[in-house]
């Protein structure tokens, strides 16, 4: 049995105690917050043995297998390398750190010590995510992919975190180099660094505050970011944006052969024929092609649903099973070091460039000034 | 207000969170109809405070202190709660999530509680709670809900957020009340109505399926109007003799759930509705609690019979203890009240 602990009890805890719970063969044996408030309550609705207010006294006395550290992102580092000293093995929450060194820092100290340790990039275990990964795999696109596409978009129209972040100057996300940035885009990039090969990728990053956030008095929050990205061999572009509709969660793959189209939202792969038909015949044969594909895409998200495994946390709980499964199967990490780590490196790059021309990120979209450049 | 029966005097600071709320405002207001003169508005620095900023308009020679602040940080509540007598708290955290509702409650009022215990300067802690927390679970249909009835003991199986956070910050201000002597006072409003909120109080019905559910029936709706609600939470807050009461807050004259719904639509806004009888609706919260629990949570297990049972089985209110001990009488009668309400929710449809 894995004994599990969870540093840290907001609203993302709650999502990792109530995956954890489905999982056999793994129990929650201590939880922890430095408001001790926060730890009691999770404590209590979960049933869990013990609560702490210090990590150390968590890993000395709950003795935990696992640690789960889903606390703000600046506490990634320092409690993810006392997790590790202790000999624990370490799930960390996206971002995976506050910058890349100490991303490098942890994954040394995780391989010296020879523990597992994973990122919360759990959108990349979707079901969608899972057939793209599998069609990769057999070779759909004819090749590696030669550009990719991510979307990420984020709502500020949701009431509870926007409300809470708009509203408060000295939210932790603020306190982030990357702001708001920094904690949602992982995701997006994420998906990309996976079909990356070069380590350190050309990135030329462009963002600026959305007219939206300004006209309610925002001159800080950056919620608008176009990036390109080039490792030598397949380009890329991500989008965030919390203004544009649909609010898109997609990514779209291009090889030399056929392309896909995959979107989060709806669980759709739709296959995208690189070679082109007759004539007219390019204007009726792939309309009904797409057509079929999304039909079979719902009525296979029908039979997921009826078969119970379609709920909002699938990802995240395929992420922490393939997990566990690495650290008592001895199986590969479902995350590579190394796709951490490339993630981590665009990340820090789009952020440094975004702050070394701070004037033009909030007025760069009537200036046109490509802040990579600046 | 005769100050002979009132526990500070009418210069003497009070605080008032979520000041600019739908309950806030309206004690603001009546604060200053009834003459106190030094008031302290806690608001969000982000609060849109046009309908605020009206109300202190009408009684400019009040003292009236704007405090922009967060309740989650410990300067900010101790800033705001310096040489206060009075506290009246109503901000609280209306959120989707229990660490998120907990946070902007429960840690909040601590954060308050911790303040004033250091301050000492208070005399008493108006928390404003809600009706929310009883459970009727072992009362019978049509059975009397007052503030001897037990609160509900498994606030995580009703999977409301909102209740287990008022729940506990409910406990939270009677430990220090024991711990710290902490003088307090706690209200519990039930469906509170009135201008400024449009919805229809669930006890009413819902209209989660695209489709309105009328799931009230036959049953009385513990109805309070808004300006009857802020005037109880100031009496009771200030009247001498009441330390360590809890009061309910209802309306007379309370009408049946049907009633009130064919009032909304007729005076206020026409819409379609289906009704559910008890027992059926109940089924169904049967039904949906198994799959929610089969299903390992692909459908959340916010339908629930612990829910449902506190919506929609049917009790009877009181408001006796409110008017024996404290003399609030609700002065906005029932035909009056809707009629203000319908007029407003006529305007904003």
């Amino acid at each position: 049995m894995l004994r599990v602990a969870v540093v840290g009890c907001g609203k993302i805890a709650d999502q990792h105690a109530e995956q954890i719970a489905h999982i056999p063969g793994c129990e929650i044996v201590g939880v922890c917050d430095r408001e001790e408030l926060m730890a009691k309550q999770l404590q209590e609705r979960l049933n869990v043995p013990t609560r702490f207010a210090e990590v150390q006294d968590l890993l000395d006395k709950a003795r935990p297998d696992v640690v789960h550290i889903t606390s703000p992102p600046q506490s990634h580092y320092p409690v993810g390398k006392l997790c590790l000293e202790a000999g624990c093995h370490v799930y960390v929450e996206k971002p995976f750190t506050v910058n890349l060194a100490e991303a490098e820092e942890l994954i040394s100290l995780a391989e010296y010590k020879n523990l597992k340790l994973t990122v919360g990039h759990n959108a990349q275990f979707s079901h969608a995510a899972n057939r793209m990964r599998k069609l990769v795999a057999e070779g759909y696109l004819g090749g590696p992919p030669l550009h990719l596409e991510s979307y990420y978009c984020y709502d500020l129209g949701d009431p509870g975190y926007a409300k809470a972040l708009l509203g408060d100057r000295d939210h932790w996300v603020r306190m982030l180099p990357g702001g708001l940035l920094q904690n949602t885009v992982s995701h997006g990039i994420s998906k990309i660094a996976e079909f990356l090969n070069g380590d350190v990728p050309d990135v030329v990053a462009y963002g600026f505050t959305s007219p939206l956030l300004r006209s309610i008095g925002e001159t800080e929050l950056v919620d608008e970011l176009r990036v390109i990205i080039h490792d030598g061999i397949a380009t890329a572009y991500f989008t965030f944006s919390s203004q544009m509709r649909p609010s898109l969660h997609q990514i779209r793959l291009y090889g030399p052969k056929n392309g896909l189209v995959v979107d989060d939202d709806q669980e759709t792969v739709i296959r995208v024929r690189g070679s082109r038909y007759k004539s007219y015949l390019e204007q009726f044969v792939p309309p009904w092609d797409y057509a079929k594909q999304y039909i079979v895409d719902s009525l296979g998200n029908v039979r997921k649903f009826l078969r119970a495994d379609f709920q909002t946390g699938h990802g995240m709980r395929v992420l922490i099973q393939s997990f566990y499964r690495s650290i008592t199967d001895g199986l590969p990490l479902p995350i590579p070091y190394k796709e951490i780590l490339r993630t981590s490196r665009i990340m820090e790059e789009i952020f440094s460039q975004l702050s070394s021309a701070p004037n033009t990120i909030r007025i760069g979209h009537r200036e046109k000034v490509p802040v990579g450049q600046s | 207000m005769h100050k002979n029966n009132l526990i500070i005097g009418f210069d003497d600071p009070i605080l008032i969170t979520g000041s600019n709320g739908f309950i806030g405002s309206r004690v603001v207001e009546t604060l200053l109809r009834s003459g106190f003169s030094n008031l302290r508005c806690f608001v969000r620095p982000s609060s849109n405070l046009t309908h605020l900023q009206g109300t202190l308009a009408t009684a400019q020679k009040a003292r009236v202190e704007m405090i922009h602040g967060n309740l989650l940080s410990r300067e900010d509540c101790t800033k705001a709660a310096k040489d206060v007598k009075v506290v009246f708290h109503l901000a609280a955290g209306i959120e989707k999530t229990f660490p998120g509702s907990f946070m902007n409650s429960v840690v909040t009022t601590r954060n308050l509680l911790d303040a004033v215990v250091r301050l000492g300067t208070l005399q008493r802690f108006v928390n404003v709670s809600s009706f929310a927390i009883y459970s009727n679970w072992n009362i019978a249909g049509g059975g009397l809900l007052d503030e001897t009835c037990e609160l509900e003991s498994r606030p995580v199986e009703r999977a409301d957020a909102y209740t287990f956070a008022k729940l506990k910050q409910d406990q939270l201000v009677l430990e220090y009340a024991q711990k710290y002597g902490v003088p307090y006072v706690i209200l519990r409003p039930g469906a509170v109505y009135g201008p400024g909120a449009h919805h229809i109080t669930a006890r009413v019905g819902i209209d989660t399926f695209g489709v309105f559910f009328h799931l009230g029936g036959s049953n009385q709706i513990p109805l309070t109007y808004v300006d009857n609600c802020a005037e109880a939470i100031v009496l009771a807050g200030l009247k001498s003799g009441v330390d360590g009461e809890v009061f309910n807050v209802v309306d007379n004259d309370l009408p049946s759930s049907r009633q009130f719904l064919r009032m909304y639509k007729r005076h206020g806004h026409r819409f379609k509705s289906i009704y559910i009888p008890y027992w059926l609706f109940y089924s169904f919260c049967w039904l949906w609690e198994n799959y929610s629990r089969w299903s390992e949570g692909q459908l959340p297990p916010v339908f629930n019979r612990r829910r449902c049972a506190t919506y929609w089985k049917g009790n009877r209110y009181s408001n006796q203890k409110l008017k024996d001990r404290v003399g609030w009488r609700p002065t906005v009668s029932f035909s009056e009240a809707s009629r203000r309400y319908f007029e407003y929710v006529r305007k904003t449809s």
